[in-house]
């Protein structure tokens, strides 16, 4: 029998505000174990929590770009449960009014866009961090981390495969970097996900028994795991079993996903209002101030680039996630708009060479929209070979002089007279009079080496097209 | 007369006439704790040292012409409330060797006011109790009966100042825990307005409910008292500017005063001794102008099962934190996590803590949730709109502040016995509102009995006004112990 | 009202032996009767209540506290962290 895989992310967002979200501690990755913490964060007796603004802020942010309604009057609660990393008891969440919800957001994939549900995104604390030493029989509590803000992101059951889990992971990532509000660094944990897994028989409308994993902490970690999930629940249900509610904590270097606890087990939260804070508004200002500084996604950019700008998915994927080359691409598209895959194929060619290269920013590396698309243009027009445009390109990053001025210092302009150009092709082919009759016996893609031959001769100069045209009618008739 | 047997108000005109130095009122204050705290047992712990520094710098302070209503006056905080330099036991054993990093608002407004902080006073722990009994650390008597307690949970707060061992004092009040041993101790107690005093380093008990307030021999030490502690603190995001104006909360008149009277403040629960002498109060406050009128308030006789429900739900949540980990009490020689957190908070809890924790989590469990907590929040909404309806017929309302007199030490064992003491206190902490006790004309059986003034929101300067003309009218509170 | 003791002990992370357990039982359940006399009543409750707004903090950051006073309470410390018996995976 064939299956569906049904897929929800609950995502977990480090917020990168300047202080953590309920006291000023800053907000920093990497200090020393307790050194960035107060009696608020240790959860001392008779300390109180204060609502960091920026919070509040990007979370909104976050609702806008997810296309949520934003809650104007939300609350805070308190969901209690005991671990050494959780100084008070409880973490200060929100339950059942969250500052955002009813969302979606799109998801471009090589073979459509998928629209995927937002749930609901809402803020709460980070907890601590337990640190295991095995020259120590016991295991130690840094504060550190304790009140880093986070939002997290519940998506709705609308994912079918690991590849679209992975594509809206992406997605959210691109979001959260382009609207500055995450440093978005897995590998400090800045962002996490858990995961509900569920399957059920093709075409079956009704969802299967769902199982929660937790602790995945990388893209491809979150296609392991789903894919190990799916295979392990389609496994039993083949076998005639049933699949039972459980957490489980997926074990990255493994591969293996374990059980945490049964649905008997389910932890009772006993969530109820954070008696130590008042209503949090969003105010007018702050939708206003959002929506002012709001832009174009990076999700919904790419999109444009497929639908109206014609790129391949993969062009427009590499160009629409990074804010630099996606400006620098636009800002070409405006001089130029019929050129789309040409600027494109630079971008993602020459130029993010020299990006990684110099590990500068597209706006540092001495180039200009207006200088690429001269460039295309004189390639265009012939006057210099797509190879001559190379070189253009990487004496302009070097010295900063204009095509031209390039073009005439190194004499590459290219040689488009015919009288000249047959001049070069007789003497390449009188050369090599025994390639001539293996090229006249069926061999005809030598005219690609006859022609490199010329351009060889020509010193790059030579009109390749031209040239080709030349040789060809040369061969036919005078050898 | 003895500095110590003096109101805060005469020894601060002392103070500032230079008839006397702030060292010597401390002297004087620390000789009677010295002579008398064997018997009471107020304090929790005492520093000399640190009193005297701070009454030198009260008396710069006055040298300097920067005095306050506050500066050089020996202040006892109640042993949940952060002094730093001085532990913050709750007078818990899972606390009882805390030291808390920091001061809370109110400890920091008595240091720039110039107060003297003499020493933190014993308790019921975690603020859970009526008689201070639940101390874990030690056994508070009442100064006018040694035989008897001294109320609670502010049961040392209110001991110190009656037994003159402290000029005024801060307890905490989260159902009547300020005012009950005020009435038991002869002494006047305000409960502020909820939010007008920052809850920040006050350990907490019930956060929606808990206040700190003032303790004093009169109305207007109180009142001086809780104009230096009240305001608006960054800190505590459910605090709110009072706009407390002390000039305002003594003098003018009683008439056009309307004093509403519930009649389920005097039901059968209410000694009939107790409703006598506070009828006789409202009697006088009418013959000086005020106009007595009867109202309704048909949800008191819940609001015990409400208050009960809200305040352990919170305390269950509240008092998660002490689990072995960071501070407090930890279980010795622990073989794992769990067992790490269930002995430490079995061995350091007492057993009343304990009752209310496990009701709290009862009533915040799955399934319950709605049938209990929902329903006690839903009824607290429906009460406060009561008192709502009920001050538009008057301005302010007079009830007694507890159903009888102090009872004996070990007297009351049943658990809803003690909670049904606090029937007159705990509306008030569920409406937020203000309310001030002062002891009343006549005793019952030889001890004080109090009555309550309950005002609107942020009327706390009308009640302490109305109960300090009270307090003239009768010629002052004729409450002074025997020793 | 029967009330499961061994169940909410377990989620406040309390132990009672067999007499504290049933001495428990029995308070829980008259104090429990107490409170469910509580009647039902028809008013709104808005748990996000527009007269209740609060200020929320500037992102400005202040100095944390030296980790020999924030520590200094702590029951068992090593290597400038709180000690805990190992902890296996929640």
């Amino acid at each position: 029998m064939e299956y569906d895989i049904v897929i929800g992310l609950e995502i977990h967002a480090e917020l990168s505000t300047e202080t953590k979200i309920y006291c000023s501690c800053q907000n920093v990755f990497g200090k020393e174990v307790n050194t960035k913490c107060c009696p608020i964060c240790a959860g001392m007796p008779g300390t109180l929590p204060t609502l960091n603004k920026k919070v509040v802020e990007y979370a909104v942010k976050m609702g806008k770009a997810l296309n949520c309604s934003i809650n104007r009057l939300s609350k805070q609660d308190r969901k209690n449960y005991y671990y050494p990393d959780l100084p008070k008891g409880y973490q200060i969440s929100q339950f059942d009014i969250p500052l955002c919800e009813n969302g979606y957001v799109l998801v471009p994939m090589p073979d459509g866009v998928r629209k995927i549900g937002v749930t609901r995104i809402h803020i709460e604390e980070d907890a601590g961090k337990l640190v295991h030493n095995d020259a120590f029989v016991g295991s130690l509590v840094d504060m550190n981390r304790c009140g880093v803000p986070l939002i997290e992101i519940v998506s709705e059951p609308d994912m079918r495969s690991s590849a679209e889990a992975k594509a809206y992971l992406e997605t959210i990532k691109q979001i959260l970097s382009s609207l500055g509000i995450s440093d978005c660094k897995m590998e400090e944990g800045s962002i996490r996900c858990d995961i509900n897994v569920s399957v059920k028989p093709k075409g079956e409308e009704k969802f299967g028994t769902r199982c929660e994993m937790k602790n995945v902490n990388s893209f491809l970690g979150a296609v392991h795991a789903i894919d190990y999930e799916a295979a392990r629940q389609i496994k039993i249900l083949s076998e005639g079993g049933v699949i039972t509610q459980e957490t489980r904590r997926w074990d990255d270097h493994k591969g293996e996903s374990f059980l945490l606890r049964s649905k008997e087990d389910a932890q009772d939260y006993r969530y109820f209002p954070e008696p130590d804070l008042r209503t949090i508004e969003v105010t007018d200002d702050l939708i206003n101030k959002v929506e002012r500084e709001a832009k174009e996604l990076p999700n919904i950019r790419l999109i444009r680039y497929l639908e109206k700008e014609g790129l391949p998915f993969d062009d427009a994927s590499l160009i629409s996630e990074n804010e630099g080359k996606s400006a620098f691409f636009d800002a070409c598209l405006k001089i130029k708009p019929t050129h789309a895959k040409v600027i494109s194929n630079w971008i993602l060619s020459d130029i993010s060479k020299r990006i990684n290269e110099t590990g500068k920013d597209i706006s540092e590396i001495g180039v200009t929209p207006e200088f690429l698309i001269d460039l295309i243009e004189r390639v265009e027009k012939k006057e210099i070979s797509v190879t001559a445009g190379k070189e253009v390109l990487l004496a302009h990053f070097e010295t900063g002089k204009s095509a031209g001025e390039i073009i005439a210092e190194k004499g590459l302009s290219q040689i488009s007279n015919e009288d000249e150009l047959l001049k070069i092709a007789k003497e390449v082919l009188d050369n090599n009079l025994k390639l001539i009759d293996d090229y006249k016996n069926g061999k005809t893609n030598l005219l690609g080496f006859f022609v490199g031959q010329c351009m060889k001769a020509s010193k790059g100069k030579g009109n390749p097209s031209m040239l080709s045209g030349i040789l060809a009618k040369l061969i036919s008739e005078n050898y | 007369m003895e500095l110590y047997n003096k109101s805060a108000s005469e020894l601060s005109k002392m103070l500032r006439a230079k008839e006397v130095s702030a060292v010597e009122i401390a002297d004087s204050v620390y000789k009677r704790i010295e002579n008398v705290d064997d018997k009471v047992g107020a304090y929790l712990e005492t520093n000399y040292e640190k009193a005297i520094k701070m009454a030198k710098k009260a008396d710069e302070m006055i040298a300097e012409g920067k005095g306050t209503v506050m500066t050089g006056i020996p202040v006892a905080v109640k042993d949940n409330i952060c002094v730093k330099g001085y532990k913050a036991t709750c007078a818990s054993k899972m606390l009882e060797n805390f030291e808390p990093p920091y001061n809370a608002f109110v400890t920091e407004n008595l240091i720039k006011a110039g107060a003297v902080i003499t020493g933190k006073v014993n308790m019921d722990e975690f603020a859970m109790g009526s008689s201070t009994e639940n101390s874990a650390l030690k056994r508070t008597a009442n100064p006018h009966d040694l035989s008897r307690v001294p109320g609670g949970s502010s049961g040392g707060s209110a001991a110190a100042v009656a037994a003159r061992e402290a000029i005024v004092s801060l307890g905490s009040d989260t159902g009547g825990s300020i005012r009950q041993p005020a009435s038991f101790c002869g002494v006047v107690g305000l409960k502020p307005t909820y939010s007008s005093v920052s809850r920040y380093g006050l350990v907490a008990f019930a956060s929606s409910l808990d206040q700190i307030g003032p303790i004093g021999k009169t109305v207007a030490d109180t009142a001086a008292l809780y104009s230096v502690i009240a305001g608006k603190d960054s800190m505590d995001s459910t605090s709110l500017e009072a706009n407390f104006n002390l000039s305002l909360a003594s003098g003018g008149s009683l008439s056009g005063v309307k004093i509403g009277i519930p009649k389920q403040y005097f039901g059968d629960g209410v000694s009939a001794k107790v409703k006598e002498l506070v009828m006789n109060a409202a009697k006088t406050l009418e013959s000086a102008g005020a106009t007595l009128v009867n109202v309704d308030l048909p949800g008191t006789d819940y609001a015990l099962s409400a208050y009960y429900i809200i305040s352990c739900a919170e305390a269950s949540s509240n008092l998660s934190r002490y689990d072995g980990v960071k501070y407090g009490y930890r279980a010795e020689n622990p073989k794992s996590l769990e067992e790490l957190f269930v002995r430490s908070r079995s061995e350091g809890f007492g057993d009343e803590v304990k009752r209310r924790i496990m009701l709290g989590t009862f009533v915040l469990s799955s399934g319950y949730y709605d049938a209990y907590y929902k329903k006690a929040k839903l009824f607290q909404q429906k009460l406060k709109e009561e008192f709502k309806t009920a001050f538009r017929s008057c301005d302010m309302l007079l009830t007694p502040t507890s159903p009888d007199v102090a009872f004996r030490i070990g007297e009351i064992e049943d658990p809803l016995k003690m909670y049904a003491s606090d029937i007159c206190t705990v509306t008030v902490n569920l409406a937020g509102l203000p309310a001030v006790s002062v002891p009343v004309e006549g005793t019952k059986d030889n001890m004080p009995v109090g009555m309550q003034f309950i005002g609107k929101p942020f009327a706390d300067a009308e009640i302490l006004r109305v109960a300090g003309i009270y307090e003239d009218l009768i010629g002052g509170f004729k409450t002074q112990v025997k020793f | 009202m029967k009330i499961d003791v061994d169940h909410i002990a377990k989620l406040s992370k309390l132990s009672f032996s067999g007499e504290e357990k049933l001495k428990m039982e029995r308070e829980l359940s008259s104090i429990i009767e107490m409170v469910e006399k509580l009647p039902e009543t028809n008013v709104n409750l808005n748990e996000a209540d527009a007269s209740n707004i609060m200020d929320l903090r500037e992102d400005i950051v202040c100095p944390s506290m030296p980790r020999d006073e924030l520590l200094k309470n702590a029951p068992e410390v090593k290597a400038g962290c709180i000690v805990v018996p190992k902890t296996v995976e929640q």
